[in-house]
């Protein structure tokens, strides 16, 4: 098991009710994997959990990505700074 | 003689190398999250240098009565950033501008978080070269798209019908 931190922005945190969590994934799990992982662990994310963006260690990541050990993995909707 | 010089250094500087861009790499580059007032003189004055002519800025402000597309009024907007990601990004977006325009010397991102109000400067970029004709414009417009596009950060509007996340649309693909 890898151990991780979860960040959550915006609508995504909200919905969410909490702004970080850390827990243990398995060490192959894909971002994809991941994403459902967090649907059945807050059944509120579901629907935004269909559009997030994720980032691992700030880089933008995509369903295929193996998520690496210690990872902070974020997790938010399309971004509307200006 | 010194003219010769001089028309040897400007046709060396089309063809930029490695070491072009350690020159390009010391000049300014500012980027910032910030709380504070985004304080335009400092700033221009920091991406200043003396063989500066030209500053393109370009400012974003709260916008208090919308009249274009869905008409209606703001009270405040509320931003938050992932901070340390969003740094990362403009620094790329400037990275991304000197590519593009090497003529560019300094160059000034900033985002200002928190809750701010209708008239306040939310964001700034600012491009300074040598001479208007240069791209300068392009190099600033380019500089706020882009971050529209890929740098964390969000918007709570506040209206009197209540509150409501602004979401953007673009998607960023591997690599951005």
């Amino acid at each position: 098991m890898n151990h991780v931190k979860l960040l959550f922005f915006a609508t995504i945190r909200d919905r969410a009710g909490v702004r970080s969590v850390e827990l243990d994934v398995p060490a192959d799990i894909t971002v994809k994997d991941l994403k459902e992982k967090i649907s059945a662990d807050y059944p509120t994310l579901k629907d935004s959990l269909k559009s997030v963006l994720v980032a691992i260690d700030r880089e933008y990541a995509f369903d295929e990505a193996i998520v690496p050990p210690n990872a902070e993995i974020a997790f938010f909707p399309p971004v509307s700074g200006g | 003689m010194k003219r010769l010089c001089r028309q040897m250094q400007r046709s060396l500087s089309f063809h930029r190398s490695a070491a072009d861009n350690k020159i390009m790499s010391q000049f300014p580059t500012i980027f910032s999250i910030t709380e504070s007032e985004i304080d335009l003189n400092d700033l221009l004055a920091r991406i200043t240098l003396t063989s500066t002519g030209a500053a393109a800025i370009f400012t974003g402000m709260v916008r208090g009565i919308t009249s274009r597309d869905d008409p209606h009024e703001t009270e405040y907007l509320e931003y938050e950033a992932y901070v340390p990601m969003a740094e990362a990004k403009m620094k790329q977006v400037a990275e991304e501008i000197r590519t593009k325009w090497p003529v560019v010397e300094g160059i000034a991102i900033v985002q200002r978080i928190g809750k701010l109000y209708p008239k306040t400067p939310t964001v700034l970029i600012a491009c300074t070269a040598a001479h208007r004709d240069t791209g300068v414009f392009d190099a600033a417009r380019y500089g706020i798209d882009r971050l529209k596009e890929i740098v964390p950060v969000w918007k709570k509007e506040v209206s009197p019908d209540g509150a409501e996340w602004i979401e953007g649309d673009y998607i960023p693909k591997a690599g951005e």
